[in-house]
């Protein structure tokens, strides 16, 4: 790799990255909102609503990605919905890991023992009460290994937002070795730098997952 | 204090409960006792309404709970806030114990006092504490539950309950998920309940605390009370066939 | 909307999809044959195997599948290879999948209770055979909801060798959008496509599923 170029590069490839790291987020928290927010609405029981999500969640988990931004910024225009790139990119990635979020809330919900609801119920707990004091803080905290786990996935996505031009680090990489003929060094480049983002990424969470979880722990330690 | 009549419940096609008559008098301690499946549990959850029942009557203090009768006999759910009301004065301590595993022992027992009885937070607190003292458990109450152990736990839900100052107290099988050692501390805070007055009815396997301190015990099978009486008639001069046989395993298994 | 664009090029994008399962296919297979080994490596009492097989794990499971199929492109371009875009996809995706069906394959092991090697050798069996006739096949069958899974997100991932020009689903799409200048119903109708296929692995997953809790008690 000729640090030369590297060098001359330099600027863009940060800039590519600063936006890699803001759609990543935009799209992530976005679709922390929207999935919370349709786990929410699911536990309403209302049939048609219900159907609706249902609807939502298996069209955003049962095709590509790709297709999905496709669909967004090719096809956006001809509903009315003009988006740039960047915008195609984290509305994609926020309605792509909406659906998934909104499955791991409903499992956190779903992982709330019981008998802590009776608990909540036998001392005469108000509905919202039992929701906001007792539900969902159990519902979150469980939630917490498979949203980490998600949103490292939805890191590795960004990529895909460079086939629709983003200047994410990945098309601003592929402009820098199209100009420069180093196309083997850039993606080589490319992926030992993804390789560490993730595994570094991965490490920090599983900490953060195990800090969580032993406060959780069910099981009684004999005193 | 409690008065359950004709009590019928199924689940399906099973009849869970099919005739039950029990009373619980104010300050009395009932037992029920009885093999698997037998309705126990069902019976008790009925009595604060944690389970729905199809037909006769519950009634706690005189009032009917879950349902209200109307003045052209047909019965209705009973509201919402009602049934809410209701069940602040009914305590219940579960056989696994149910604490809020994201708050400490404290908050865990202050929690129903600050959202259900309304009470500012400092109170809330102060009542907190002394219902951990009165349990045994002071130098606890920063503790999560999972640091603590099943007797503990067991414990810290039975002043979440008491904290409440409820009117009767209900516990399904309070000791079944300890282990052995860890019983005992439980029976002697459910014995000094008793002995304070409360009125109590417990689901429970622990023959020899059903013996010194229940002032009866009801024995059911296949959904029904099948004997009832003062430990003394039940234990030892009951000549119902299914009572006896569930005792002789007792005898047998605890005997060495 | 012009629904007739996705009914007249139906007959195109049938036979995409039938490319894209061909090569997730292909995928699968070969990235279960790699995950496999690496498996196996991972157990070795080697600690450089291990070691290995855990770099390996690492290494495909963290860098993104589109870098990965561009690096295998111009990997072989660089070194005056000539391999059709074909090869490079299927070993992109074979090479990738790998990686997450050895962990699979891993965790399903790991899932076999020990107590039943214990009892086998307990009776005499030879270590071969308590591999073969106890830990294996239970390890397999519960791998199986899991490997399921995995073929269903190939499947999609699949979309990415687009990329390099192969006529699957997504490319096909992508032409037909150009084409008749129509590109909401030409994505709509490989979108469509892909769920298809997808409600019918998912509905193939929760059977298959239901029969092995059901075989196990």
């Amino acid at each position: 790799m000729d640090l030369e170029v590297l060098w001359r590069y330099a600027p863009s490839l940060l800039s590519g990255f600063g936006v890699t790291v803001m759609c990543w987020s935009a799209g992530g928290a976005l679709g922390l909102v929207l999935g919370f927010v349709i786990a929410l609405l699911y536990r309403l029981r209302l049939a048609p609503l219900r159907w609706l999500l249902r609807v939502f969640i298996e069209v955003f988990r049962g095709t590509p990605f790709l297709v999905q931004l496709f669909l967004l910024y090719a096809g956006g225009p001809y509903i009315g919905l003009k988006l740039s790139a960047t915008t195609a990119g984290v509305l994609g990635l926020g309605l792509y890991s909406s659906a998934y979020f909104a499955e791991i809330f409903r499992g956190g919900f779903a992982a709330v023992p019981v008998g802590q609801i009776e608990a909540a119920m036998s001392v005469g707990m108000k509905p919202f009460d039992v929701l906001w004091r007792v539900t969902l803080p159990s519902a979150l905290i469980a939630a917490v290994p498979p949203i980490v786990n998600m949103l490292i996935v939805l890191s590795k996505e960004t990529v895909v937002l460079s086939i629709i031009t983003v200047p994410e680090l990945m098309y601003q990489m592929q402009t820098m070795a199209a100009e420069t003929f180093t196309a083997f060094d850039a993606i080589f480049a490319m992926a030992a730098f993804y390789w560490l983002l993730v595994e570094g990424v991965s490490r920090l969470g599983a900490r953060l997952e195990a800090r969580v979880t032993a406060f959780m722990a069910e099981e009684a330690r004999p005193a | 204090m409690i008065e359950i009549r004709a009590l019928h419940k199924r689940f399906g096609a099973h009849e869970v409960l099919s005739g039950v008559d029990l009373t619980v008098g104010h300050s009395e301690v009932v037992c029920l006792i009885g093999p698997s499946g037998s309705g126990k549990s069902t019976l008790l959850r009925c009595v604060n309404f944690l389970e729905s029942y199809d037909a006769g009557d519950v009634r706690i203090a005189g009032k009917l709970i879950g349902y209200e009768d109307a003045s052209d006999g047909t019965r209705r759910p009973m509201g919402a806030r009602n049934l809410r009301e209701m069940r602040r004065e009914i305590g219940m301590v579960f056989q696994h114990f149910n604490l809020w595993p994201h708050m400490s022992a404290l908050h865990n027992v202050a929690e129903p006092l600050r959202r259900v009885r309304g009470l500012p937070a400092a109170e809330a607190e102060e009542r907190a504490r002394a219902m951990l003292k009165r349990v045994g458990l002071s130098d606890k109450a920063a503790a999560y539950p999972s640091h603590l152990s099943g007797g503990q736990q067991q414990r810290v839900a039975i002043a979440r309950a008491l904290a409440m100052q409820p009117r009767l107290m209900l516990f399904d099988e309070p000791t079944s998920a300890l282990d052995p050692e860890l019983v005992g501390e439980v029976l002697e805070v459910m014995k000094s309940l008793a002995a304070e007055g409360m009125t109590m009815l417990i689901v429970t396997h622990e023959m020899g605390f059903a013996a010194h301190v229940a002032d009866r015990i009801a024995f059911i099978d296949a959904g029904r009370i099948v004997e009832q009486g003062p430990p003394r008639h039940v234990f030892h001069e009951s000549a119902e066939p299914r009572v006896r046989q569930f005792l002789q395993t007792y005898h047998d298994r605890n005997s060495f | 909307m012009h629904p007739q664009v996705i009914l007249h090029s139906f007959g195109y994008l049938t036979q995409a999809a039938g490319t894209t399962l061909a090569i997730s296919l292909a995928g699968i297979a070969l990235g279960f044959v790699i995950g496999a080994a690496v498996c196996i490596a991972r157990l070795s009492r080697e600690a450089w195997l291990a070691r290995l097989g855990g770099v390996y794990v690492s290494v495909f499971r963290g860098v993104p599948l589109l870098v990965l199929l561009l690096f295998i492109y111009y990997f072989l371009a660089k070194f005056g290879v000539d391999v059709p875009a074909l090869a490079a996809a299927i070993g992109g995706l074979a090479l990738s999948s790998g990686a997450y069906q050895a962990e699979i394959l891993r965790g399903a092991l790991a899932a076999t209770p020990p107590g039943q090697a214990e009892a086998a050798v307990a009776l005499g069996f030879s270590g071969v055979e308590v591999w073969r006739r106890i830990l294996l096949p239970q390890a397999l069958r519960i791998s199986i909801p899991p490997l399921i899974n995995e073929f269903i997100l190939l499947l999609k991932a699949s979309s990415l060798v687009s990329v390099v020009g192969i006529a699957e689903l997504t490319r096909v799409s992508m032409n037909i959008a150009s084409l008749t200048y129509r590109p909401l119903e030409a994505y709509v109708g490989g979108a469509l496509f892909y769920l298809a296929i997808n409600l019918c692995l998912a509905a193939l997953g929760a059977l298959t599923e239901r029969r092995l809790a059901g075989e196990r008690g």
